[in-house]
């Protein structure tokens, strides 16, 4: 529980500096990495068992190696467009050690043939979005980007361009729209070119799979989920932030353990195990082993590794609306089910919040999110169907307890109909 | 880019194996096998699919999710199904979600009884809505431009309009604002979307969100016919749908031939046709009398006009352009030989040899449209095409985008295509001859004749800008190799007096990049009238001595003080002439003024006959409305002046007739009979290519180009004429918005000399010739030239001053 990889000294004064990123060994793995012949470096990426730590978790060393041969233009893309309700590890790496994930960079650049890279901080990020550049600028003084051309690029604040292909758009300059898939992006990706896009914390985990060998790495952590990821942990806690942990621990030792469980005298009554979309989970789960197959049993996923708590002071409802109302908000309109189906849940929440709604709202709600699941352009509405149709399975009785509470707790005896309203 | 070769595979959809061309969309393959995937967003003129409106999801074995079927190609041993309960429950979603905001006020909507949300919501919702909400609401209707309206409540967010102004048109006007839920179809600032092509997304639209404002309220799909004719208002020949109510054309809808146009009109092919149900047009026949014209029966018009006929045989010249068939031009020509007439000609400008003219027209030379679209180079020569042939302007556009087709511009003027050109070269207007010249001296490469420095400099370009092209035309094959190159070429091109050495310049173009005989390549010439090419075969060629002073004048369609750039020659013409014979539809200057019998010409909706594309595909005409007021057709008038005039063979009954005999007439049109033409046509230079008379295709030995007129100290006057620069357009109500003051394009560096500022008003003036003109100031002009639309003025120099 307390190993820790890139946690370990990042609160060391000055890191952020390539002096002090030096002395402790920055930048040396790098050049090494860059001898390895590619096909190598990606085995040895595949043998380490990193899975993408952005939410979808696909192995990061099968997508390197689906860039194809050949002498076309070649692109890494970092998404550090951190968006995802409840996640914050990115900017807390990046704003401290910006050098580990420029490392990072260079070498997963080697691995996709690629000398062209970007990173898409999110626009909401402007402190680190500096450091950052002052990190590249310092990386380009030294030298040690070699002739990797490496561009700090700054988002406009929409949480679509998190979507791998809507960063795309939104880099090549155009509304940032997700894209059909397929092509994939490793086939077609930026400018119509080959191109590898991974979250920040894949990204900065490479120097250090390299660093301690790749085989090394991978008996960290379970089978299928190996290493160490940095969890954001928020919500009714008592030590709200970001923990690295080893995967595969039982999610109580993660929320009691690290983050102290929720306050005095209140339980924990749901909690999100990886972000605002993925499915909620329960009390009762709470020791479910922390990793990728294990909450994927439970029905769930891992997502980006943000966990967010919430305890039985809050109700479900305004849960639930609070995050519909956001999924509302981003979706980019590109798709019906999405446009569509955000605005129609948004809207019966709305009713049932304001007690107008009936159980049998409920049901049209529940089957409105299964006509939104699988059927979207991308994951976007997915993200507010899935955790939205999870709290309506596991917490029908307070939903409905909550409209007869509003319904009548206003006025118990008002018709339904307002009076004359009919006439 | 080599053309996708087809592989046929099986699939099964259903319960039934199909075959299908491998990489059909599904949705397409599944008609094959009558089996129907709804859809929304697809529409495969627009190119790849988005995916966006979700409807076509359906189930594949093998695949977790559903699939769009709009973005899946199919392949061997595919098993797929459309009528599972999963697909049926997301269809019935997907028709919820898209209803929940639309306002359902069918019974008012135009698209109503032709609407493909109301199809598919009968065929594949639930027919009941679980939305209890109130819906989405937006200030409705408003004008998206003069010609479009916009009805945001009933938009479904397909994407296709904005799809088309950004990847076909490429106008970028249409966006997409806002977001999610609030999203909605604008233009930036709420600009009106002007552009050559909008009226397209008004077809496109798969609801009642687009609608034509000409069109608004005007009829019911069940009050309707359609009838397929073809646009003869431009030489692009679109093939379209007439929508008739009681008589009258009430619309004009794409008929799409790939062959032809895509399935795209222009504006003015669409919006045009208001000008066929006008009071201004000439519906009866008139004779000048006492000064006047004046309207008069049938019976005395042909008598007099027959009588002037006879009076001036052996002195009568005749001019055809417009929308005049192959069979007016072939009943004009046999009764005008009777008359020991044949100085006939289709170029106002006047154009090479006949021998010269056949030979860039030869069958081995020959490009077809769809060659653009996989050409690995196209090069457009002294044309605009948005302006002189809009739809091609599509085409190259959309080999330029989808296929990585090479594009070179070689005009005077700027062009729309600049920016998709990968090279350009800008020669002084009516040097054209002294360009390919250069050019063809360039892709000689070896020093011999004159050099490309001189021959340049005579262009008026560097010998950089011809070099750039034509290194991008000897290498775009890849490997040193020309590969299959297309060149585009304006009539303006090869017209005027030294139109035999520039003929000859570009057929030596054509042998250096050995386009003869080459599959997918060639030449493709834009006329200048609507059937140029037509008129051409059928004998109004020019090559013969053509008298400066005839006694008279015979005009097909054509008014030459508006069409040609000599207006100042005809006009003299036309004005020492005893006898000007004019068929026309609308009392232009030349007609008001000089015309001594006047036939009503029938519009394109109402003519029976042929036409011939620029690329020798023979079209149809077929009525779409009975002759309006008094009209005749133009070949029944022509067949009864045959009559009087004792010239039997040309006093047809029908226009089958007449075609029947110039098929026996003209070798390359033999044996095509209007049922093999049908509606989509055919190519002589495909099906009768041996029928063409050996060509002498060069390559020549050039003679120098004379150095061009100096203008003086003065600007070089360069014209043009707009898309917008005819009759039937000033005669559209709908189309006045496109009307206003000529404009003078200037080079910013010649008005900042001058001291005049953009959107100035100006005079422009030529010799004794001027002309009010609005500044238009063009970066991309070359300093030195102005460019004006029309022909007022004949240059070669122009002064422009404030007025």
């Amino acid at each position: 529980m307390s190993l820790k990889l890139l946690f370990a000294g990042i609160d060391e004064p000055g890191l952020r500096t390539i002096d002090v990123y030096r002395r402790r060994g920055g930048y040396e793995i790098a050049p090494r990495a860059l001898e390895m012949p590619r096909e190598a470096l990606v085995e040895e990426l595949k043998a380490s068992g990193l899975r993408g730590r952005g939410g979808a978790g696909f192995s990061m060393g099968m997508k390197a190696s689906f860039i194809p041969q050949g002498t076309m233009d070649k692109y890494l893309v970092c998404n550090a467009d951190e968006s995802e309700p409840g996640t914050f590890k990115d900017r807390e790496l990046m704003f401290k050690n910006p050098h580990a994930l420029i490392e990072g960079m260079i070498i997963g650049a080697y691995a996709a043939g690629a000398n062209r890279a970007f990173v898409f901080i999110r626009g909401e990020y402007v402190e680190v979005a500096d450091v950052l550049e002052a990190a590249v600028d310092e990386a380009k003084a030294a030298g040690v980007l070699g002739d990797l051309e490496l561009w700090v690029h700054r988002g406009a604040g929409a949480y679509i361009c998190g979507e791998e292909t809507g960063l795309l758009d939104a880099l090549e300059g155009k509304r940032g729209n997700p894209r059909l898939k397929p092509p994939f992006p490793a086939n077609q990706g930026l400018y119509q070119g080959p191109t590898l896009i991974n979250n920040v914390e894949t990204l900065m985990t490479i120097p250090y799979i390299l660093r301690m060998g790749a085989s090394e790495y991978a008996k960290i952590g379970v089978e299928n989920s190996t290493g160490t990821k940095v969890v954001s942990i928020s919500g009714n806690v008592r030590r709200p932030g970001n923990y690295e942990i080893e995967l595969g621990i039982p999610a109580r030792e993660i929320i009691y353990g690290l983050a102290g469980g929720p306050p005095e005298g209140r339980e924990v009554k749901l909690w999100f195990p990886g972000g605002s979309s993925s499915p909620v989970l329960t009390k009762d789960d709470l020791d479910i082993p922390y990793d990728f197959d294990s909450l994927a049993k439970a029905r769930t996923m891992l997502g980006s590794g943000a966990i967010i708590v919430v305890d039985d002071s809050n109700s479900v409802v305004d849960v639930c609306l609070k995050l519909a109302t956001f999924y509302r908000h981003e979706s980019c309109g590109k798709c019906t089910p999405c446009r569509e189906g955000t605005n129609w849940t948004v809207k019966m929440l709305e009713r049932i919040h304001s007690g107008e709604a009936t159980p049998m709202d409920l049901d049209i709600m529940a089957s409105v999110q299964t006509r939104i699941i699988g059927n979207c352009l991308c994951v976007l509405g997915d993200a507010m169907a899935m955790p939205v149709s999870s709290m309506i399975e596991k917490f029908r009785p307070e939903f409905e307890a909550y409209m007869d509470e509003v319904r009548l707790g206003a006025d118990a005896h008002a018709p339904l109909v307002p009076e004359g309203a009919l006439a | 880019m080599p053309r996708p070769e087809r592989r046929d595979i099986t699939f099964t959809i259903d319960g039934r194996e199909v075959t299908a061309p491998e990489n059909t969309m599904l949705v397409d393959a599944a008609k094959l096998g009558d089996v129907e995937i709804p859809v929304f967003c697809y529409e495969p003129k627009l190119g790849n699919p988005v995916g966006a409106c979700r409807m076509c999801l359906v189930e594949i074995e093998g695949i977790p999710k559903l699939q769009t079927g709009c973005s899946t190609p199919v392949k061997d041993g595919m098993v797929v199904h459309t009528q599972t309960d999963r697909v049926k429950e997301a269809q019935q979603g997907v028709v919820e979600f898209l209803l929940i905001n639309h306002p359902l006020d069918c019974p008012v909507c135009d698209k109503g009884g032709e609407c493909p949300l109301q199809d598919i919501s009968f065929g594949w919702g639930a027919g009941t809505s679980r939305f209890i909400e109130p819906k989405r609401h937006f200030t409705k209707p408003l004008e998206l431009s003069p010609v479009i309206a916009i009805d945001r409540e009933r938009c479904i967010m397909c994407y296709r309009c904005v799809r088309f102004s950004q990847e076909i048109s490429e106008d970028y006007q249409l966006v997409l604002l806002e977001r999610g839920a609030h999203s909605y179809v604008g233009t930036f600032d709420g600009h009106p979307y002007v552009a050559p092509f909008s009226g397209n997304i008004v077809e496109l639209c798969p609801v009642g969100a687009l609608t034509s404002r000409p069109y608004r309220f005007r009829a019911r799909p069940w009050d309707i016919e359609g009838a397929g004719s073809l646009c003869t208002l431009c030489p692009g020949q679109c093939n379209v749908h007439f929508t008739v109510r009681d008589d009258k054309v009430m619309r004009v809808l794409s008929r799409q031939n790939d062959g032809v146009d895509d399935g795209w009109l222009c504006d003015r092919g669409r919006f045009a046709y208001q000008a066929i149900h006008v009071d201004e047009r000439i519906t009866a026949p008139m004779v000048r009398d006492g000064g006047e014209l004046r309207e008069v029966s049938w019976e005395r018009a042909l008598d007099e006009a027959a009588g002037a006929l006879r009076r001036a045989r052996g002195s009568i010249r005749a001019l055809a352009g417009g929308g005049a068939t192959n069979e007016e031009a072939f009943l004009l020509e046999g009764l005008l030989a009777s008359l020991d007439c044949t100085a006939l000609e289709s170029r106002p400008a006047g154009g090479p040899s006949p021998a010269l003219a056949a030979a860039l027209a030869h069958p081995s030379l020959q490009a077809a449209v769809p060659d653009i679209d996989y050409a690995h180079a196209v090069l457009v020569l002294d044309t605009e095409l948005v302006d002189d042939m809009p739809i091609l302007d599509l085409r190259v556009r959309k080999g330029v985008r989808r296929n990585g087709v090479k594009l070179a511009v070689a005009t005077s003027r700027p062009s729309s295509l600049d920016p998709n050109a990968a090279a350009i070269a800008r020669f002084a207007p009516g040097a054209a001859e002294a360009f390919v010249a250069a050019l063809d001296a360039a892709l000689l490469g070896d020093g011999s004749g004159a050099s490309v420095d001189e021959l340049a400099a005579l262009a008026g370009t560097t010998a950089a800008e011809v070099g750039a092209v034509a290194d991008l035309l000897k290498s775009a094959g890849g490997d040193e190799q020309a590969g299959d190159v297309v060149v585009v070429h304006g009539e303006r091109a090869t017209s005027g007096p030294r139109a035999d050495h520039a003929a000859k310049a570009l057929l030596n173009v054509a042998a250096r990049l050995a386009l003869a005989g080459r599959e997918g390549a060639g030449l493709l010439e834009v006329p200048s009238s609507a059937n140029g090419r037509g008129l051409r075969e059928v004998g109004f060629a020019g090559g013969a001595e053509l008298p400066d002073a005839p006694t008279a004048v015979y005009l097909l369609r054509t008014d030459p003080l508006r069409d040609a750039p000599d207006r100042s020659a005809w006009d003299r013409r036309l004005g020492r002439a005893t006898t000007v014979i004019v068929h026309a539809a609308f009392l232009t200057e030349g007609v008001r003024e000089h015309a001594s019998v006047v036939f009503p010409a029938e519009s394109y909706a109402e003519q029976d006959g042929t036409v011939t594309h620029p690329d020798g595909r023979i079209q149809r005409l077929r009525p779409a409305i009975t002759l309006q007021g008094d009209n005749r057709y133009g070949w029944q008038i022509l067949a009864e002046l045959s009559r009087r005039l004792g010239h039997e063979a040309g006093a047809v009954l029908t226009a089958p007739q007449a075609w029947q005999r110039l098929t026996e007439a003209l070798p390359a049109y033999a044996g095509i009979t209007l049922d093999e033409i049908g509606g989509r046509g055919v190519r002589w230079p495909e099906r009768n290519a041996s029928a063409a008379d050996e060509a002498d295709l060069g390559p020549f030995a050039l003679e120098r180009p004379p150095a061009p007129l100096s203008p003086n100290g003065a600007l070089r006057l360069g014209t043009y004429r707009t898309i917008w620069d005819a009759p039937e357009v000033e005669a559209s109500p709908a189309l006045r918005y496109v009307l206003g003051d000529g404009h003078v394009e200037l080079s910013p560096v010649d008005a900042r000399r001058l001291g005049i500022a953009d959107g100035e008003r100006v005079v422009v003036a030529s010799g004794a010739d001027s002309a009010e003109a609005v500044v238009a100031l063009r970066e991309a002009v070359r300093a030195g030239s102005a460019f004006v639309s029309g022909n007022a003025l004949a240059g070669p120099g122009v002064e422009v001053r404030k007025a």
